[in-house]
């Protein structure tokens, strides 16, 4: 609508405003629901009138007046009620509030001050009003809203049944939590602590559903408030730690390493060196890649497209320096070792390269070969 | 003599004011406003206003439909006094404009009259200096 510097400009103009809209679109106020039902019911009134459509800001406007119409009602019977020294509204002081609103515009009998309240002018023009205009039901049925959510509140000592510890906490306030979703161990001898331990399971599988729950709820609570998951799991309460991780894989306190068997990824055999070595260092040359070559077609159910391993010799020959790079690892072999060493020759899953169809004896044969020569056979490890 | 009598009048005035009143809110409970009573009672119990009675409540109903309904009668009149105005020039639009359509033009005149202001953007510019080239060439030349 505008003169501007041309299509662009109004194309930017667009897609910002989209951007915009979108963003007030998600943004859903408190309120929305109300409102929504507040644009039906004035859009059904209007159709009732006469109209046949609306601009959509003009019904908004319209139901934003309405609702603020209502409040403002509502307020103003409040009020007179309040100056009458009561709490609770009568049909008086809503009377007098319509009376308010409608001096505006006006009603008969407006200039009497010492009127009757009940034959005021506006309920005149109510009965009026009600009278000829045809009812037209809400287009929906509404549901009583704000749903309000059932609180479970905790049990107060008098109901648990239980005595406040001490004489100063009355016994209708609600019980302490119980002590392990709150007691944290401080420094103590091992030998202690495993008797801890020990003395806390027992006691946990006594109480086992009572401590789940508060500490669930406790965790929740955590979770709630912002800090992190699983943040007080110490050596002690392991047990405790435990019954939480039956509960809740979430929760569970982090695995330390070497407790969990995981099938770790194989190397391709063109990335190992001299098999004795690859305990330490992978060394990657133009020769073990041209020994291997034969042996990168392993036995295995999945196979994806086929790639023929003179064309990847040509392709790896062509040119290329011998790539020389070490990596030093301290810790144990990439192989890792689950089950005893098998002599048979195993499969193996490639983590790279091609897999091929079809089985040949030579690669059979330089596999047996190769392998043979190893301490540690590789294990099956299929990914 | 005469106070007298024209205080019985007015006291039985007062009963049927009383009794037509009584009559009203009896007869609410079967007429069932266009604004549910959830609504209007979400909107008191935010406000204040504290009354188990639903008769008050479908008061509140039917007195805010009436002055949507009033408001609403106004603007169709701006209306349709506006479509008449330009039927006079042109007998083609006759018959494209028979639809009646909610304005905020015509919504912000009918308000007036209750003592709403609204105001509505005429028009939306792409940016500050829209419109200022034709004023700087002007300078420039």
């Amino acid at each position: 609508m505008s003169d501007g510097d041309g299509r662009d400009s109004l194309k930017f103009l667009g897609e910002r405003e989209n951007q915009q809209w979108k963003r007030k679109k998600k943004k859903l106020g408190a309120d929305e629901f109300a409102q929504a039902i507040a644009r039906i019911a004035v859009a059904q009134v209007c159709e009732g009138l006469g109209f046949q459509s609306f601009h959509q800001s003009a019904l908004d406007s319209l139901a934003d007046v309405g609702v603020r119409y209502i409040r403002e009602i509502g307020k103003t019977a409040c009020s007179y009620a309040n100056l009458a020294n009561r709490s609770q509204c009568n049909v008086f002081d809503v009377i007098q509030g319509l009376e308010d609103l409608g001096s505006i515009q006006g009603f008969s009998g407006a200039s009497d001050v010492s009127h009757s309240l009940s034959g005021s002018g506006v309920v005149k023009d109510l009965i009026r009003y009600v009278g000829q205009a045809e009812e037209i039901p809400f287009a929906y049925l509404t549901p009583v809203f704000p749903v309000v959510k059932q609180r479970t509140l905790d049990p107060s000592f008098a109901q648990a049944g239980e005595s406040p510890p001490d004489e100063h906490i009355p016994s209708w306030l609600p019980k302490f939590p119980e002590p392990e979703t709150y007691a944290t161990l401080s420094l103590r001898n091992e030998k202690d602590l495993e008797t801890e331990v020990v003395n806390k399971t027992q006691l946990v599988e006594e109480q086992h559903r009572k401590v789940e729950r508060p500490l669930l709820n406790f965790q929740q609570k955590l979770i709630c408030n912002g800090s992190e998951a699983g943040v007080v799991v110490e050596q002690g309460d392991a047990a405790k730690a435990q019954r939480a991780a039956e509960s809740n894989p979430f929760l569970a306190p982090p695995l330390q390493y070497g407790e969990k068997e995981v099938a770790l990824p194989v190397l391709p055999p063109k990335l190992l060196d001299d098999p004795a070595d690859y305990h330490n260092s992978c060394v990657v040359t133009d020769t073990n890649l041209l020994t291997l070559e034969p042996s990168l077609r392993p036995r295995e159910t999945e196979r994806s497209a086929p790639c023929e391993p003179e064309d990847r010799r040509n392709i790896l020959l062509n040119g290329r320096p011998s790539l020389q790079f070490k990596f030093g690892n301290g810790k144990k072999s990439l192989r890792m070792v689950t089950s005893p060493r098998n002599e048979s020759i195993e499969k193996v899953s490639l983590w790279f390269g091609d897999d091929h169809d079809g089985k040949d004896k030579t690669n059979r044969k330089a596999e047996k070969i190769l392998w043979e020569n190893t301490e540690y056979p590789p294990e099956v490890s299929h990914l | 003599m005469n106070g007298q009598t024209s205080h019985q009048q007015s006291k039985d005035g007062r009963h049927d004011d009383d009794a037509a009143l009584t009559e009203f809110l009896a007869s609410l409970m079967d007429y069932t406003p266009t604004i549910p009573d959830e609504l209007v009672e979400h909107y008191l119990s935010k406000i204040g206003f504290q009354c188990p009675d639903i008769r008050l409540t479908r008061l509140v109903a039917v007195a805010t439909q009436k002055f949507i309904a009033d408001v609403a009668t106004d603007a169709l009149q701006q209306c349709k006094a506006r479509q008449s105005a330009v039927v006079k020039d042109k007998r083609d639009k006759q018959q494209k404009d028979k639809r009646l359509i909610l304005t905020m033009e015509d919504l912000s005149r009918a308000l007036r009259e209750y003592g709403v202001n609204v105001k509505h953007q005429e028009y939306f510019a792409d940016s500050p200096s829209v419109g200022l080239d034709s004023v700087s060439e002007t300078s420039d030349n």
